[in-house]
């Protein structure tokens, strides 16, 4: 008893808030010069790079690293494109392929020591990524169905009484329309913001068990590092996840407008 | 093949109870506000938006 009445009323464990968040600008005082945007940038080299190096000496046995790039590709291709879109996958693989990568580097960066912070964990990056999901599979359905059929395919599903659009169709404008860019960017975005929040409440409370006056906190401290180990290697697990839900939603939309309502 | 559209029914259904809640609550919540009324068309509109997309939910994956 007390030792918890020493932690609450001690002279300062801060719990991490969304302050921790807000990182100060690198250069200068420029909003556009803070470490989530600098790791984009980063993420963009560090997956050309490496891709390039990947498939820069493409042989028919591969090197460690060709197999490597090939194996991330042909999931992407195979599991995302082939089984979810079907007829017609090769033109989106492209998009999924990049889409899947760039948010798997940057939620990866979560992790990575030194670098220990998730881009995605800013939302406004989720966004833009759903943003670019929306254009495109409502692209492709316009393109491939005509608006007016494609439109009318998602506001009037046929084969219901007349009555009851007026309950339906609202509700499958608000899904294609506002549902499904929200929850795909606020997903991701939420996941990577509530574990890095995890990670620092861990590590951040082990540190300051650590530096703690009274010797048995001190003791204590490892069992809060130790956790900190653990939700770290969770954090891996749930990071690949989003990358990859991500991933597989977009397909999905996009199969949904090459196939038309019946 | 199968498990990934599973999942995707999943992700849709999900979709389609939140905006059903969503808009109909909201067009609820909304009445009340302008007649002055205390949450009995926002309790009424939820009701609707949870019956009117499990009906879509039904009709869109169920039917087969």
């Amino acid at each position: 008893m007390h030792i918890t009445g020493h932690l609450a009323s001690g002279p300062g464990f801060v719990p991490p808030s969304t302050t921790d968040f807000k990182l100060p600008s690198i250069f200068g005082h420029s909003d556009y010069a803070t470490k989530p945007v600098v790791l984009v940038f980063f993420s963009v080299i560090v997956i050309s790079l490496f891709f390039i190096l990947a498939s820069r000496k493409a042989a028919v046995v591969p090197s460690k690293l060709q197999f490597a790039g090939e194996s991330i590709y042909s999931f992407v291709r195979k599991d995302l494109g082939q089984e979810i879109i079907g007829a017609g996958f090769l033109d989106y693989v492209p998009f999924l392929f990049t889409l899947f990568v760039f948010v798997l580097v940057n939620n990866l960066f979560g992790i990575i020591p030194l670098i220990q912070f998730p881009t995605m964990s800013h939302v406004s990056f989720p966004y833009v990524l759903a943003i670019f999901t929306f254009v495109i599979f409502h692209a492709v359905g316009i393109k491939r169905q005509g608006l007016v059929k494609y439109l009318k395919g998602i506001a009037f599903l046929p084969g219901v009484p007349k009555f009851a659009y007026i309950l339906l169709t609202p509700i499958e404008i608000a899904t294609y329309f506002l549902i499904r860019p929200v929850t795909l960017s606020l997903r991701l975005f939420a996941n990577m913001f509530a574990g890095h929040l995890l990670l620092l409440v861990f590590i951040g409370g082990g540190n300051y068990m650590l530096h703690d006056t009274h010797l048995f906190m001190k003791i204590l401290s490892p069992f809060s590092f130790g956790f900190g180990i653990v939700m770290t290697f969770f954090e891996f697990m749930v990071q690949c996840l989003q990358a990859y839900i991500i991933t597989l939603l977009s397909a999905l939309f996009i199969a949904g407008a090459l196939v038309e309502e019946h | 093949m199968a498990s990934n559209n599973e999942e995707g029914a999943l992700w849709s259904i999900m979709g389609y109870l939140i905006s059903g809640l969503l808009i109909w609550g909201g067009i609820g919540f909304a009445l009340d506000h302008w007649l002055h009324t205390h949450h009995y068309f926002f309790l009424g509109g939820l009701l609707l938006g949870a019956g009117a997309s499990i009906y879509l939910v039904w009709l869109r994956f169920g039917r087969e």
